[in-house]
């Protein structure tokens, strides 16, 4: 449903995105994940139409988004960071300009009724949007991208400035949008996309520097590293582990080792004879779980450390 | 496009720009009639179109000030942009919004013609042309401050350029003077004022009029490349 195709955008002299490529599937749910400053926003902006792009292609429906941007916009919801409300018309005012400026088909009072409802703003309609709250008004704004039913939704930080509870409402429609729907959701709070997506692209300085399934991540990333508990001080320990053949690397955490091994081998039996034979006890032995969260630094981080 | 025509049209009313423009417009041109028709039983009013030239010039630039530069504030154009119009759509029905606020307001003065038949005699093919003439002038300055509105995010700013093209399209002649030659030629060609001095004149100049409606396409096309040239900074 979604093409990007090598995509690069300067603003002057700064790029901001470089040479972004990837797709996305119909019906699935991608989170877009990186710091502040990534080119997340610049990159929704040009799959929208917004900006264009410096240099590269990008598709949504079969329909490239310069050259025959009229269709390719009709396949688009678009909840651009700050939801582009006009403060000065009601909820259903608003939503109809909205229906109208899409050239939306369909009934309109069920659609925007159905919507409404969706996203809770039912009981607000009749009320001027400057007097709604942030989390209303960011409602309001996923409700102006799901009118005209397009089939592709583009969400840049959909949850922002919402309380916990809305969080969690606006999420399970995310999900429950998401089995028609294609979407793309960025963000950089990391439990929302463990919430919800099925996949991460993790952008970086304009570069992709991850784009997988969340589990193969989490798999990869923790799959050769392992916690092990001994009960020895901690030189002796540390000795003995990095003798085990298979052993890269083992780093001390409080009384908790983490040995990193080859992706290949499986040293949980060495260590467990190794540490037999020094008659040292081992307490617990088990893969190490590493968060989504500590992938993300990883990835995003390393440029600035070197 | 009709969506955006809309839209525009009552946000001129609820936020009371297009009220403001409508009363300052029949107020500033009631007092004119006023004091120097009415009280002098003259029924040659033509001069009213020289005051509401006069006024427009300020006038316009404050109903147009907010058009694009407060959408660029408020981020709303991110909905206009992202959306299956074209640039020269969006252009158009904030274009024909502003066109009816001034229909609206003209309308008004249609008192004055009714005012002088009922006392008097009114020339009504002089009158007629010079609504026509400007209708086309209003056009044109609807155009130019449109335009103006899209360079910046700040109404004032915008404001503040409007008039200042305004003057140029009408006062630079006289600012020039006749001392420099080539200068002077190029202001009075330009100048709207000097133009519309035919028509208090009684000519229909169709190659004024002709002027007027070249500028308003000139400042709409270049309305809609303006938009559509944001995307690629």
């Amino acid at each position: 449903m979604i093409k990007i195709n090598n995509l690069y955008k300067n603003y002057g002299p700064k790029a901001a995105v470089k040479g972004i490529s990837f797709s996305v599937q119909k019906g699935e749910i991608v989170g877009f994940l990186g710091p502040n400053g990534a080119g997340k926003s610049t990159t929704m902006n040009i799959l929208t139409g917004y900006l264009s792009a410096t240099d590269g292609t990008a598709e949504i429906a079969g329909y490239d988004v310069l050259d025959r941007a009229m269709e390719a916009r009709k396949h688009v919801g678009y909840l651009p960071e700050q939801p582009p409300l006009y403060l000065d018309m009601t909820v259903n005012e608003y939503l109809n300009f909205v229906y109208d400026l899409k050239k939306a088909k369909g009934s309109r009072t069920k659609q925007l009724r159905e919507i409404c409802e969706k996203v809770g703003i039912a009981d607000v309609r009749k009320r001027l949007i400057k007097n709604l709250s942030k989390g209303y008004k960011q409602r309001v704004g996923i409700a102006s991208a799901l009118v005209g039913d397009p089939e592709v939704l583009i969400l840049d930080e959909p949850t922002v400035g919402l309380d916990p509870n809305q969080i969690s409402e606006i999420r399970n429609l995310i999900r429950e949008l998401g089995r028609e729907k294609t979407i793309i959701l960025s963000t950089h709070i990391i439990p929302e996309v463990m919430a919800v997506c099925e996949r991460v692209v993790i952008i970086n300085d304009g570069q992709i520097v991850a784009d997988d399934k969340l589990s193969n991540l989490i798999d990869n990333a923790s799959g050769n590293k392992l916690s092990v508990e001994l009960d020895c001080p901690e030189t002796e320990g540390k000795k003995l582990l990095s003798s085990v053949s298979g052993v890269k690397e083992v780093v001390c955490d409080r009384n908790k080792f983490i040995v990193t091994s080859d992706q290949q081998t499986d040293v949980r039996k060495k260590i467990f004879f190794a540490a037999a034979e020094k008659k040292i006890p081992i307490l617990e032995i088990r893969k190490a779980e590493i968060s989504l969260e500590r992938i993300f630094a990883d990835l995003t981080l390393k440029g600035d450390r070197a | 496009m009709k969506a955006v025509f809309k839209r525009e049209l009552r946000s001129y009313f609820t936020s009371g720009i297009g009220l403001a423009y409508c009363s300052l417009f029949i107020f500033l041109a009631n007092l004119s009639y006023q004091t120097t028709y009415v009280e002098q039983f003259s029924s040659n009013f033509v001069g009213i179109f020289g005051v509401i030239l006069g006024n427009m010039s300020f006038l316009i630039p404050i109903l147009t000030m907010r058009i694009w530069s407060e959408e660029k504030k408020q981020k709303t154009d991110q909905l206009l942009l992202t959306a299956p119009v074209t640039p020269m759509q969006l252009v158009m029905g904030k274009f024909m919004a502003a066109m009816t606020v001034y229909f609206i307001s003209i309308i008004l003065t249609f008192a004055y013609p009714i005012i002088t038949y009922t006392y008097g005699v009114v020339e009504w093919r002089l009158i007629i042309g010079n609504y026509i003439a400007i209708t086309c002038v209003a056009a044109a300055y609807i155009a130019i401050c449109q335009f103006m509105s899209c360079l910046t995010e700040s109404q004032i700013i915008s404001a503040i350029l409007s008039l200042a093209t305004l003057l140029c399209f009408s006062m630079f002649h006289d600012i020039v003077g006749a001392d420099i030659e080539l200068l002077y030629k190029v202001a009075s060609f330009i100048s709207i004022e000097l133009r519309y001095m035919n028509f208090l004149n009684g000519i229909f100049a169709l190659s004024d009029i002709v002027y007027f409606i070249s500028l308003a396409a000139f400042f709409l096309f270049i309305n809609s490349r303006m938009i559509d040239k944001r995307r690629w900074s």
